[in-house]
């Protein structure tokens, strides 16, 4: 068909009018079919599907308003002009056409300029719709590829930001995404000394942005987290990153814990966030823990500041943490929920049911119109440290067979001992073995306790039992910055050799530094050991190796690891 | 007195060409079958049948220039309509004697 060319149904029951207009449309270069009544009409439109139809009204066996509506209806979303023939002249009978759903009349004796003015009228007409339906429908495939792609990018950032350990018996939490995207990002990860990690942040913005953001977020912290870095370790990493890769005036608000099981504490990094409440059990009173710093993002590496909050947390006590969703929810009359009634929360007599009360009263408060942000919520408990259980490291990671015979010799010196922690590389570098990886959590401990025997009690020569009350703390640590000023020429020397043996292997580690030493005569050999020793953490070390031996002075201990094959499956 | 409007029969021949003729022989064909169902209808006194027929013989014959003929078939339509059937075979006296004269009128305007 030519451009511009319709094909336009004449129905008629007048053959001598059908031969005028048919003459009339074709001299006008378009294709005619036609229908001498109402059913021959409605036949045509469905066999030729014409562009056009020209509909006189009167005809024998259904009428032309008749066959209008049924014609409109088979149309549906398609646009078939329909033009009245017509010598009729009553204003009712017209008005009657065009709620049959017909566009215009055409009076006898036809009218050839006419006609063809109102058949080009149309016809600019139908190809307006025809664009207009073609947009929508580009419009609609665009529109669910869309979605297509979004819901292939969920199911990656599922796998990348997924909810990690949440599931531990101490968290309740509710993560409630606004679009398909949540700008809310909830992660908690065990540390393989047994703490828990947890991130709450807040994205600037909603959906794909905040989504893309997230992703680095939770790489950085469920692969820091399970090498065993600090959190202070992974703020920085994490803040860096996302200086880097965020637009200005995208950050994100963040609160990082970690919560120590064995020293009952919880250490806390907040920026940008609103107030989280600290619930103690013993006392009833609830304590505001405020943001310190700017959101991740914000500031140069060099300006970003790590420093966490520390506070004793003990069975029974809650901490928790919200997104600003829950503050910002308005009522019916745009009233905010804000933070006195969400504090008010925590007045009830019973802590097991606050988790629950703030989400009803924010269901009662917002009611339909609800929330116009990401919803987050969490509560961390205090408890035994037997209720979460033992870590479960990953072992899909790494090789298959990994090395199982070699020795590694590695020394710290005065500039990398004072800045540097060594744990999280050595552990990574004993991960590959993959009878170590079921032990993980085990060997973190060890190293940590033989780390921190060298370094603080045996290179800076500081005394542990000033550690147990609070003031001791702080004069501990006021030793301990002075005796890094002091250090020269020191170090702590890590010696690692691996042995196979038939049915399993052997990890040796030898740990020398540069101090003075101790009287370990006393100890050594023995399993049932003085408490004054407590400090240099023995007592733990053995319960956690086979042997351990002190040599020279005191100032070089040795631990040893067996294992047969059994522990690898 | 010319019962059709020659000016109009010369732009409906511009537009029909060679189908002109085929026109005139279908147009006076269908009026006079329309015209024997009109007469059986008035002897029966059949209003709405009446009105039916007379609107479209006006209807075709309005197209093709009988404009006179146009007219008649209105009364008869509009008595039809009205239920007035009195004066309805008078008027159809006329129709027949005016048909025969446009009936006359396109034979000539062919060729």
């Amino acid at each position: 068909m030519d451009e511009g060319q319709l094909n336009i149904l004449i129905a008629d029951d007048n053959q001598s009018d059908r031969m005028i207009l048919s003459a009339i449309v074709k001299k006008m270069g378009h294709q005619v079919c036609e229908a001498a009544d109402g059913l021959e009409a409605i036949e045509q439109y469905t066999n030729q599907s014409p562009d056009i139809i020209l509909l006189d009204v009167l005809m024998p066996n259904m009428n032309g308003q008749q066959a209008a509506i049924e014609i409109k209806q088979l149309a549906g979303e398609d646009m078939v002009p329909i033009i009245f023939l017509t010598s009729l002249q009553d204003a009712s009978d017209l008005a009657a056409c065009l709620e049959s759903g017909g566009d215009d009349f055409l009076s006898k004796p036809y009218n050839k300029v006419i006609l063809q003015a109102k058949i080009n009228a149309f016809s600019r007409m139908l190809k307006m719709h025809n664009t207009l339906q073609e947009q929508r429908d580009v419009i609609r495939e665009n529109n669910e590829h869309m979605r297509h792609e979004q819901q292939v990018a969920r199911a990656v950032y599922d796998n990348v930001a997924h909810s990690g350990c949440l599931d531990l018996p101490n968290i309740k939490y509710l993560l409630s995404p606004f679009s398909i995207f949540n700008g809310d990002v909830l992660l908690a990860a065990r540390r393989p000394s047994g703490s828990v990690h947890i991130l709450l942040g807040d994205f600037t913005g909603h959906g794909l942005p905040a989504a893309i953001g997230a992703m680095p977020l939770a790489e950085i912290f469920y692969g820091m987290t399970a090498k065993g870095f600090l959190m202070s370790d992974i703020l920085r990493e994490i803040n860096a990153k996302l200086k880097n890769i965020l637009p200005v005036g995208y950050f994100c608000c963040t609160c990082m814990v970690n919560l120590s099981f064995r020293r009952q504490q919880i250490e806390v990094w907040m920026g940008g966030l609103p107030d989280f409440a600290l619930y103690r059990e013993a006392s009833g009173i609830v304590e505001h823990i405020k943001s310190k710093h700017l959101p991740l993002g914000v500031l140069s590496s060099s300006a970003f500041n790590p420093e966490t909050q520390e506070f004793s947390f003990k069975p029974g006590d809650k901490f928790y943490m919200w997104s600003d969703g829950i503050i910002e929810s308005r009522d019916e009359s745009g009233e905010l929920f804000g933070e006195e009634r969400l504090f008010s929360i925590f007045n009830g007599k019973n802590p097991d049911l606050f988790f629950d009360n703030i989400l009803d009263s924010m269901d009662t408060f917002a009611g339909e119109s609800g929330r116009d942000d990401d919803t987050t919520l969490l509560e961390l408990s205090m408890v035994n440290e037997s209720v979460v259980g033992t870590v479960d490291i990953d072992l899909s990671s790494g090789a298959i067979t990994g090395p199982t015979d070699w020795h590694l010799s590695y020394t710290l010196r005065d500039d990398t001992l004072k800045t540097f922690n060594p744990l999280p590389m050595m552990l990574n570098i004993l991960n590959d073995v993959p009878s170590l990886r079921s032990i993980s959590g085990q060997l973190y401990t060890l190293m940590a306790e033989l780390f921190s025997n060298a370094f603080e009690h045996g290179v800076l020569g500081l005394d542990s039992s000033l550690k147990s009350s609070a003031d001791g703390f702080a004069e501990y640590y006021k030793q301990r910055e002075t005796a890094m000023k002091m250090m020269k020429d020191d170090f702590v020397k890590f010696e690692f050799d691996l042995a196979p043996s038939q049915d399993g292997g052997t990890l040796t580690i030898v740990v020398e530094d540069s101090g003075d030493g101790f009287d370990h005569k006393r100890i050594n050999g023995q399993k049932e050991i003085n408490l004054a020793y407590c400090g240099r953490g023995i007592p733990l070390i053995y319960s956690l190796c086979d042997s351990l031996t002190y040599h020279g002075n005191g100032n070089k201990v040795e631990v040893r690891l067996s294992w047969d094959a059994q522990i690898e499956e | 007195m010319p019962c059709l409007d020659m000016a109009q029969i010369q732009e409906l021949k511009d537009i029909m060409e060679d189908a002109f003729d085929d026109l005139v022989i279908t147009y006076l064909h269908d009026c006079e079958q329309k015209l024997s169902s009109l007469d059986l209808a008035i002897k029966d006194s059949e209003s709405n049948k009446i009105a039916e027929l007379a609107h479209s013989i006006k209807g075709a014959s309005s197209n093709i220039c009988a404009t006179d003929l146009a007219e008649l078939c209105k009364k008869v339509e509009d008595s039809g309509r009205a239920d007035e059937l009195a004066k309805v075979p008078e008027y159809y006296h006329q129709i027949l004697e005016e048909f025969q004269q446009v009936k006359l009128q396109l034979s000539e305007a062919r060729t």
